[in-house]
């Protein structure tokens, strides 16, 4: 069975980046939100509201159809899985202008998609109970 | 051992120099050590706080972002206020994006020519016009800043308001979302550079620390989002102190007449929660929450049912200095008046008292309606407050402009000086807990409560059961700690959690940050608060000049009444420790 990871109360998020924390600190080993693969966006104010923007694991997904080396392959039960070798760091980067919520964040360092493996650690360090990892 | 910079910013030359100050950080660790170093070595005697030649300096500490609620970032300046050394720290995403952008601390010097902001990106700084955000709210500010960066995904916008470029010396610089530098009156040094906001972003990193640094941020993560020890910064906050402050005749009520409220209820953090609160805000790097916004519906046309709302953070300081401290019990208006203070940019304390002191000096004569243009001050008159805060951001006259000059100024120009609630010119925070939270402000060299918690040594020695020199030794211990703590720009509401043997040691080493132990980060902020009094006693502090207001020998605290003769024999035993402390700068 797959699991996704989804965000299930997101005006429940304190926007604290615990999860953002999480992700590049497991997956990148880097203390940064700019390696994570999940985005908290903030909006502008005091009311501000956050918004988090994580792989929305589509069955169809765009961003691998936009994938000109077909480094992205769609994965059983929704989401893509990256094959870093494939990836020509293309300068459009069509596969994030792809991705109509921008879920698939870029890193500019490496020049490639940050791409969420549905691991559900951003979930185990959200406080408030905004993301959970789900059986699909 | 990672290397630590220092964006050193000269305005009046428009220069901007990369310096490495990773030795800085090694002696003086970072927070309050490293900013309170590198403004000394800028600032000269004497200066004008408000002369272009006047330093500002942030830092962050050692291990911002490695760790959760290790998030603030300290500022240190000379206080236009107080003429005296002057520190704030605040949270936001300040710490995140310094740390992003490259840098552990930014020094800025020099006026800019006209009128700007500063856009700091990675190694790039910019002083850039801003002629369209001139007398433009703090609120606003924020939300065009935001609105112009908002293809970024994390950047720290700090801000002053209106109040700010009228070189209020009680102007704040908002951060990001609701928090501040509030003391002090960092926003009138803003000002007076001529420099409206800072947005600070970049793209750099450290790699995580291999070894036990996963299991140690589990653990710290655990414990402060499962245990006790935060629970109420995340439930009620801050405000969930009002009720049983005031049950212990503990909340300033009526400019410090007394401790006991009446209207309690209606302004305790239960009834906040109940009534206002719609959303709870976190800090970069803090999975708490602890900032509480709360909402106040207003309909402005019955006709059509047209209503509007406004939202403010909300917490038992700003409680108190517009709630109980000017008898205003009812919540909408409570929330209106501080959202008003938030965009014009002031100090939520400063104001408060400012107001509390002109309300009794209205009442014994001193204050008339000539002064106020027909205004009638009556404690609990929240409309007549919110007019008057309207003619203050106005300076609709002499009097009015100097309300925002603060409570000393007024005081000494007017009258009133025994019902001025200031320590050191200062606006006192929201406890009448007993003499040690006086002797708090007294001594910390901020003149904060946050700096030595002078109203947790009232409540914990209940009627005064040990004596005065132990309790200043709590005092004296509790404030090096802290320095401590501020040094590696931790929150104080997480002190529960890292106020434990070894444990800031050890998430330095964790971090890369080696060669500390309890012992020589004591010894280190020893000699930190000697820098810091040593400035002091150069800029004019004298301990025989700081008195009790004498109003509140008459007043009845949670510990009874208290005496000028124990609150000098306070100041003597404290002034005994700087003596001690002094020592270190010469061996």
């Amino acid at each position: 069975m797959t699991k996704l990871i989804k965000v299930v109360n997101r005006d429940q998020c304190i926007g604290c980046f615990s999860c953002v924390f999480a992700c590049a600190r497991t997956w990148q080993h880097a203390i940064t939100p700019d390696k994570s693969d999940i985005v908290v966006k903030r909006y502008p104010g005091t009311e501000g509201a956050f918004s988090i923007r994580v792989c929305y694991g589509c069955l169809d997904p765009d961003c691998a159809r936009a994938c000109p080396t077909q480094a992205l392959i769609p994965r059983e039960g929704g989401g893509v899985v990256f094959e870093s070798a494939k990836c020509i760091h293309c300068e459009d980067k069509p596969c994030v202008e792809a991705c109509i919520p921008k879920a698939l964040p870029w890193d500019i360092e490496t020049k490639q998609p940050l791409v969420c493996v549905h691991c559900g650690v951003c979930a185990n360090f959200c406080p408030n109970d905004v993301l959970r990892l789900v059986e699909v | 051992m990672r290397n630590f910079y220092l964006l050193d910013i000269d305005l009046n030359k428009e220069e901007f120099n990369v310096v490495d100050i990773t030795d800085v950080f090694r002696e003086y660790i970072g927070g309050t050590g490293v900013a309170t170093k590198l403004f000394l070595d800028a600032c000269e005697d004497n200066i004008d706080p408000l002369d272009s030649g006047s330093p500002i300096v942030f830092a962050i500490g050692p291990t911002n972002n490695y760790f959760p609620v290790i998030t603030k970032t300290v500022a240190v300046f000379k206080s236009p206020l107080t003429g005296d050394f002057g520190e704030s720290h605040a949270g936001g995403n300040v710490g995140l994006a310094m740390y992003q952008a490259g840098f552990h601390a930014i020094r800025i010097k020099g006026k800019a020519q006209y009128f700007s902001y500063i856009e700091i990106e990675n190694n790039r700084v910019r002083v850039l016009r801003a002629d369209s955000l001139r007398n433009m709210s703090a609120t606003a500010t924020e939300r065009v800043l935001m609105d112009k960066y908002n293809n970024l995904r994390v950047k720290s916008i700090m801000k002053i308001g209106p109040a700010g470029e009228r070189l209020s010396p009680i102007a704040c610089v908002g951060v990001d979302s609701s928090r501040h530098f509030g003391r002090l009156g960092l926003g009138a040094i803003f000002g007076s550079k001529n420099i409206k906001a800072i947005v600070i972003y970049g793209t750099k990193y450290s790699d995580a620390p291999k070894g036990k640094y996963n299991a140690l941020y589990n653990n710290l993560y655990k414990e402060i989002t499962q245990s006790e020890l935060m629970h109420k910064y995340h439930d009620l906050g801050t405000a969930s102190n009002v009720v049983p402050l005031s049950k212990i005749n503990g909340l300033p009520v009526r400019n410090f007449s007394q401790g006991f409220f009446e209207g309690a209820d209606n302004i305790s953090g239960e009834n906040m929660a109940d009534k206002h609160l719609v959303q709870k805000i976190a800090c970069a790097g803090c999975p708490v929450g602890c900032i509480h916004i709360g909402e106040v519906r207003i309909m402005f046309e019955a006709e059509h049912h047209m209503y509007k709302s406004k939202k403010v953070s909300y917490d038992h300081e700003p409680i108190y200095a517009f709630g109980s401290n000017l008898s205003v019990d009812n919540s909408d208006y409570l929330l209106l008046l501080l959202h008003e203070v938030e965009r014009q940019g002031w100090d939520v304390m400063s104001m408060g008292v400012t107001l509390a002191w002109a309300t009794e000096a209205f009442q014994k004569g001193i204050i008339n309606k000539n002064h106020t243009l027909g205004e009638v001050l009556n404690f609990g008159d929240a409309e007549t407050y919110l007019r008057v805060l309207n003619k203050i951001s106005k300076n609709a006259n002499e009097f009015y402009k100097d309300l925002e000059r603060g409570t000393y100024f007024c005081a000494k120009k007017y009258g009133g000086e025994d019902f001025a609630i200031v320590f050191n010119k200062n606006e006192a925070a929201g406890y009448l807990t007993g003499i040690m939270t006086f002797l708090g402000y007294s001594t910390d060299t901020r003149h904060s409560h946050l700096g030595n918690a002078g109203y947790s040594i009232d409540q914990k020695f209940k009627n005064n059961q040990v004596s005065i020199e132990e309790r200043m030794k709590e005092l004296y211990n509790e404030g090096i700690w802290r320095i401590i703590f501020t040094s590696i720009a931790g929150c104080l509401f997480a002190r529960g959690v890292y106020h434990k043997e070894s444990i800031i040691p050890d998430i330095l080493t964790t971090s890369g940050f080696e060669g500390y132990d309890d012992k020589k980060l004591w010894e280190i902020a020893r000699k930190i608060h000697a820098l810091k009094w040593n400035f002091k006693f150069k800029n004019g502090f004298r301990f025989d000049n700081v008195r009790l207001p004498v109003k509140l020998t008459h007043v009845m605290t949670s510990n009874g009444s208290i005496t000028q003769e124990e609150f000098i024999k306070g100041m003597d035993i404290f002034k005994h420790y700087v003596e001690e402390d002094l020592k270190l700068l010469n061996s």
